[in-house]
């Protein structure tokens, strides 16, 4: 276990530092900031003393090494635009985008495992096609819309919440509520396939003709077995909120790390940049490790001890769950990374 | 058996998972990370000693010397620190703030007199050593303050402190506006860093900062000290909200107070209150490449542009059809300057006429616009775009981000552009004197001036060395001279802003409202 994590951290090092110097060059490749910090009739002198000052008049290699100095010493250079240090300010905001994150894949996961699963009890019934029409319609929804339209109707028409802001447990209601729609109906589509799927296999036949009662044959037999696929896609749209879910932060006004990214890229502020971008690289890859371990825990076929037979069929059945639309076609390779990684790594 | 261990290791592990993911979120208690409860955050919006502002952005800095910043400048400007002199943003005059009274006999050398009585929010009184301490820290150091670039240039100022409320500034040269310079320089007491910048200041304003909580709200409280009038509310609350129809939802659900930078169609309705805000769209034309170099072409874009119509339709009829780069109430405006009559025809026949004579008219006109500019400025570009189509140019449209759009707003501009530049600018003169536009606008190598004549140039040098109501008609006579002879400018409009202000809330805004919100002067109804 020692083992495999260490290697996985050793070959997320490399990954780390090409996005960070992609970031680095890319950002400085899109133009001078001085426009945008000094007067727009500064002088010659103006300009050059302002890229001094930021170390912009030295070659891009030669900031860069200076960048990576810092680094080594935990110095993350000082913003632009407000003088403070990059790395508090990213440390600062991370916090209040992995609580929305958290909040959000919370709920999405309780109600899609219940929607999904009562959905996936008769499929093509009613119930079904209700579960599968409102699940397209909340992935398929833009959140500024729905945004927009849930401060209208709950804040201004009915009154119940804060428009906005963070103040109060009624400040999480539309900021959760729009980041949620995505994750629950891409997810509800998953879970009611992957238990469409479960239920029809003979283990629950036998598990019926045991005697079972319905509700332990979906909890303990049906839901087990389809939540590995479900875990796959919930990953992925947990990486996609941690990132800074930046449409929702700017109009809630959320002080998270997606809309600092936005105001730092706008406003060419390059410390704070790379220090948001290196922050949320490496939580992802700590996420990316978690899911592997889950999924392992879930499914005994990718383990190491598993025969190659029991992960090919693994990588097969997670396949096969993928959702239509939109969900992210990841599932097969998650499960091929796993399988290879585990294989490789785990003692 | 085992399967049953299996299954126990499984669900403990599961359950370990799940409530690791309750537990981030309960930790939390339903508070964001690094939040607390607002001060002016009471949760009706209910009648409190707390005046709540929104604004369009958290301010980057509350540092002084960079309060000509907008984002800055409207919270710090006359509430938390005060300049010596203040202009009437309403009448254009100079007024006593810090300073009571000023002269000079040569407009080289200015003798101020200051305030007795007035103390610094750390307790220390306000002295002659202070004022110089601040010119001598936002003009001559090497801090790189945005007010010295905006307003000063490299030219240093000469500090001598008299007594203890006497100053004497001496400029470089003759500076007939140095008074009008130094009203925007926010006073600092003299101990304040002069080898680095400062987020949060100490004034003389009346209102102090208690706490700015990072990303999420700024809270100031009454000065119990201050010199003159204690203002209504005992505290105030700034909170920021990047969407314009969020910040009229505060205002209409009973959230905030006072909110800045909206617009129409943020649904603000009649708690919307609008302002003519200083600011004036204009095109600026470049004169290097085809068409743009043919004069013709360019009195042709006048005549094609129907600029009323754009305000009627656009923007409600708030705004008013422009004939140059400076609005009613700053010095070198003239209401006699007519503006471009909308003669299509006229337009088409200068065309004609041009292309007569050899110049290539179908060569492409490139048109530079700013994405979110200020309201409705894509629909205008398209307007304008279609009418000068109309007259046979052929025009690009191009939207661009802030900092792309710089590259091409100031000097030294693109050389490789596959088209002749017509770039959409909007001007905002605060500092209530034309100088402040034409130099940087309309002389030969201004940071934002394409191109000039040297007629021009000799008209400005005349109106800026000029006093009184000779640097009116001076003024007047080189926006005259830029439309008969120059046409680099086509103008479009003199825009107006719009504040949101609750019901129960008393304040009128003025064309400096959106550069500073005096917080003193709004009270409750």
């Amino acid at each position: 276990m020692l083992t495999y994590l260490r290697k996985r951290i050793i070959s997320s090092a490399l990954p780390l530092v090409v996005v960070v110097i992609g970031v680095f060059a890319l950002a400085r490749m899109t133009g001078n900031p001085a426009a945008l910090y000094l007067p727009l009739n500064a002088t010659e002198a103006m300009r050059e003393d302002f890229a001094a000052r930021n170390g912009l008049d030295q070659p891009i290699w030669a900031q860069m090494a200076q960048y990576f100095g810092g680094l080594l010493r935990l110095d993350f250079g000082a913003s632009m635009r407000t003088g403070e240090d990059a790395a508090a300010m990213a440390l600062r905001a991370f916090p209040a985008t992995l609580q929305l994150a958290a909040m959000t894949m919370l709920l999405a996961i309780v109600l899609a495992v219940v929607v999904g699963s009562i959905a996936a009890l008769k499929p093509n019934g009613l119930l079904d096609r209700f579960a599968s029409f409102t699940s397209m319609i909340a992935a398929s929804i833009p959140d500024f819309w729905l945004a927009i339209v849930g401060i209208w109707v709950f804040a201004i028409s009915l009154g119940w919440v804060p428009t906005s802001g963070v103040v109060g447990a009624a400040a999480w209601f539309l900021p959760v509520a729009t980041l949620l729609m995505r994750p629950f109906g891409t997810l509800v589509q998953v879970i009611r396939g992957a238990m469409v799927s479960a239920l029809s296999e003979p283990y629950i036949k036998l598990a019926r003709s045991k005697g079972a009662t319905q509700r332990r044959v979906i909890a303990s037999h049906a839901l087990r077995n389809a939540a590995a696929p479900a875990l796959t896609v919930a990953g992925d749209l947990t990486v996609g909120l941690v990132n800074g879910a930046v449409v929702v932060e700017t109009i809630f006004g959320w002080p998270g790390i997606g809309k600092l990214m936005i105001d730092s890229i706008l406003q060419r502020d390059f410390a704070v940049l790379q220090a948001c971008v290196l922050l949320t690289a490496v939580a992802i890859f700590a996420l990316n490790i978690l899911i592997d371990l889950g999924y392992a825990l879930l499914d005994p076929r990718v383990r190491p001890s598993a025969g190659k037979r029991a992960r090919r069929s693994a990588r097969r059945d997670a396949s096969r769950h993928r959702p239509s639309q939109p969900a992210p076609a990841v599932a097969a390779e998650r499960a091929d990374a796993t399988e290879h990684e585990l294989t490789r790594s785990l003692p | 058996m085992m399967l049953t261990n299996h299954h126990r290791t499984r669900r403990l592990s599961l359950a370990v998972a799940a409530s690791a993911l309750l537990g981030t979120t309960a930790l939390s208690g339903c508070s964001v990370a690094n939040s607390e409860q607002a001060a002016g955050a009471p949760a009706s919006g209910t009648a409190s000693d707390t005046l709540r502002v929104v604004l369009q952005q958290e301010p980057p800095t509350l540092e002084a010397c960079e309060s000509n910043l907008t984002s800055t400048g409207v919270v710090v400007r006359s509430t938390i620190t005060e300049p010596l002199i203040e202009r009437n943003p309403s009448s254009g005059e100079l007024e006593p703030k810090l300073a009571t009274e000023w002269s000079s006999d040569d407009d080289q050398t200015w003798t101020l007199k200051l305030r007795e009585g007035v103390k610094f929010h750390d307790g220390s009184d306000f002295t002659a050593a202070d004022a110089a301490a601040t010119i001598d820290r936002a003009v001559n150091s090497e801090l790189g303050c945005n007010v010295e670039g905006y307003v000063f240039g490299d030219d240093d100022l000469k500090l001598k402190v008299v007594d203890d409320y006497t100053l004497e500034v001496t400029a470089v040269k003759k500076d007939p506006i140095l008074p009008l310079r130094l009203s925007f320089l926010e006073v600092v007491p003299e101990e304040t860093s002069a080898t680095e910048k400062v987020r949060e200041p100490i004034g003389t304003g009346p209102y102090q900062i208690d706490d700015w909580k990072a990303g999420q709200s700024i809270d100031v409280s009454a000065y119990a000290d201050y010199w003159g009038e204690a203002p209504s509310f005992a505290k105030a609350n700034y909170q920021w909200r990047s969407e314009g129809s969020v910040r009229a939802a505060m205002i209409t659900s009973g959230e905030a107070d006072i909110a800045t930078g909206l617009s129409p169609e943020d649904n603000i309705g009649e708690l919307g209150v609008t302002y003519p805000n200083n600011e004036t769209v204009a095109l600026r034309m470049h004169n290097d490449k085809a068409p743009l170099n043919d004069e013709r072409v360019r009195r042709a874009i006048n005549y094609a542009i129907d600029k009323e119509s754009i305000v009627a339709s656009l923007y409600g009829g708030r705004d008013k059809a422009a004939a140059q780069l400076v609005p009613a109430g700053v010095v070198g405006h003239s209401e006699d300057l007519p503006v471009w009559e909308y003669n299509p025809e006229k337009a088409k026949a200068l065309v004609e006429e041009a292309k007569a004579a050899g110049e290539d008219v179908s060569a492409p006109i490139n048109m530079i616009v700013r994405t979110a500019q200020f309201p409705k400025i894509q629909e205008l570009a398209q307007v304008i775009q279609e009418q000068l189509s109309q007259v046979g140019l052929t025009v690009n449209l191009k939207m661009l981000e802030t900092s792309q759009h710089l590259t091409y707003q100031v000097r030294p501009f693109p050389t490789d552009e596959d088209g002749a530049i017509m770039l959409m600018t909007q001007h905002g003169n605060q500092a209530g004197d034309a100088a402040f536009t034409v130099d940087q606008y309309m002389t030969t190598k201004g940071a934002q001036s394409a191109f000039g004549t040297k007629e021009l140039d000799e008209l400005i040098a005349t109106a800026d060395a000029a006093t009184g109501e000779d640097r009116q008609a001076a003024f007047e006579k080189v926006f005259k001279y830029q439309n008969d002879e120059v046409v680099q400018f086509a103008h479009i409009a003199h825009q107006t802003g719009m504040l949101g202000v609750a019901a129960n809330i008393d304040y009128t805004p003025n064309s400096s409202t959106g550069d500073e919100l005096r917080l003193a002067e709004v009270s409750s109804k």
